[in-house]
């Protein structure tokens, strides 16, 4: 059991190098997959809803202290991803891949959502591009991406997958 | 919540999330002295590794990127030299290595951009340069291809950049000939290329032509003369006939942009026209 745990973290932490390393050179930053976020999902998968939530707050700020043009709505955003995604498991109770992977792909949309109208930095067209185009795209590199590490992870993640 | 919540959150789970929001709103509320203090105690200690992390990865890409240029000049200059060409090959890979560096002198420090997943990195960006490598608030930040921004905040060893899409960023700019002079600002009009600055004040009877490149006036004395701002692509049409507004793009996106200059001369100096000229650095692959 213990062995499982540190596998799990082990993962996560690995997502975490990932982000500050390869992360810029899987093309335009606006749409290549976002670890730190991806880590949080994978996270709140095997936690329960308030320890996803104080989880979701830690990166959040993380993320605000990263980019500080939108401080408070990062960590905001991600305490309402992480206790949403963990509630939602909890109903959903879906051990599917793909279930799994629309989850991280809504996780991330939702993110960015909050983080562009809590921040008051975007308006008209640019929210609209932001929330239409680069964010969707975001998501979808970002699901991708948990779908392989989900598949590659899962006996390490302790996820029992259904085929798809 | 839903019907049945407290199947599968606990008042436990609620009070946890709660709090996560009831911070959350706080830290969005901090004036903005607290959240730069904040989030600058974590860049410096939570964060750090991460970002020196993150520092060595990306000169780690640009070696091997160099190395490629490098050998690329070194097949080529061969390669003239078999045609007889030597004096002229030299000459021109000279100027190219040289490009940028040697037309601004001294006067800048090199950097390279962390980039961040946020939506809002485009607007503020975190660079590896700090206070102990000279860097100062409000010193211009450029690329070869011209203004990027300006330091909004300096730590020891990493900067705190807002670009020129930031809101509040505001820019004196002029025609490239000097005839015109406006206000620069981001615009709300935006298109799948990116964003767009306006160019505000233009006196009506003044006419910049389209593709005319905006440069910065000077005045106001933090940003230096002579940096390319973008180039002008349309006409805003408003109700104020007494003045024109033009939307400027952007010479330098936000998002592309890998490796920096900090520049380190006092704005009121000369006039950096000359380190910007279409031959400095046109055409030569940028690592």
């Amino acid at each position: 059991m213990k062995r499982d745990t540190l596998r799990f973290w082990g993962v996560l932490a690995l997502l975490v190098v990932l982000q500050f390393t390869i992360r810029s050179r899987l093309g335009d930053e606006r749409v290549a997959p976002d670890f730190l976020l991806l880590a949080l999902l994978i996270y709140t998968i095997r936690s329960r809803p308030g320890a996803s939530a104080a989880a979701g707050f830690v990166v959040g700020l993380v993320s605000d202290a990263l980019s500080p043009a939108s401080f408070g709505a990062g960590a905001l955003a991600h305490t309402v991803v992480g206790y949403l995604s963990s509630y939602a498991k909890a109903v959903f109770f879906a051990e599917n891949l793909l279930v799994n992977g629309g989850l991280i792909f809504a996780g991330t949309w939702l993110r960015n959502l909050i983080v562009a109208v809590a921040s008051g930095k975007f308006a008209g067209p640019q929210l609209k591009w932001e929330l239409l185009v680069w964010s969707p795209l975001e998501a979808l590199t970002t699901a991708a991406a948990g779908v392989l590490v989900l598949t590659l992870f899962r006996r390490w993640l302790a996820i029992r997958l259904e085929e798809s | 919540m839903a019907l049945g919540a407290d199947r599968y959150a606990t008042r436990g789970d609620t009070l946890a999330f709660l709090s996560g929001l009831a911070l959350s709103l706080v830290a969005m509320s901090l004036p903005p002295t607290a959240r730069d203090s904040v989030a600058s105690g974590l860049r410096r200690s939570v964060l750090w590794p991460l970002l020196q992390l993150q520092e060595q990865s990306e000169a780690l890409r640009t070696s091997h990127a160099r190395f490629i240029e490098v050998s690329a000049e070194r097949d080529s200059a061969v390669l003239a030299a078999a045609q007889v060409q030597q004096l002229r090959s030299e000459n021109a890979q000279l100027r190219d290595l040289l490009g940028l560096r040697a037309r601004l002198g001294v006067g800048f420090i090199p950097a390279e951009v962390l980039h961040q997943a946020s939506v809002t990195n485009r607007l503020t960006l975190l660079i590896s340069a700090g206070s102990r490598q000279g860097v100062r608030p409000l010193a211009a930040v450029v690329t070869p291809d011209g203004l990027l921004g300006f330091v909004s905040r300096a730590e020891s060893v990493t900067s705190v950049v807002a670009t020129w899409a930031y809101p509040d960023f505001r820019a004196s700019g002029m025609a490239a000939d000097g005839s015109v002079y406006g206000i620069l600002s981001p615009s709300t009009a935006s298109g799948p290329g990116g964003w767009l600055l306006q160019l505000d004040g233009v006196p009506y009877r003044q006419r910049v032509p389209m593709g005319g490149v905006i440069l910065t006036s000077g005045l106001g004395g933090v940003l230096p003369r002579g940096i390319p701002i973008g180039s002008v692509v349309g006409e805003i049409t408003g109700e104020n006939d007494w003045e024109r507004t033009y939307l400027v793009r952007p010479a330098v996106p936000p998002g592309s942009a890998t490796h920096v200059m900090v520049l380190t001369q006092p704005a009121q100096e000369g006039d950096l026209r000359a380190a910007f000229a279409p031959d400095s650095a046109a055409g030569r692959p940028r690592p």
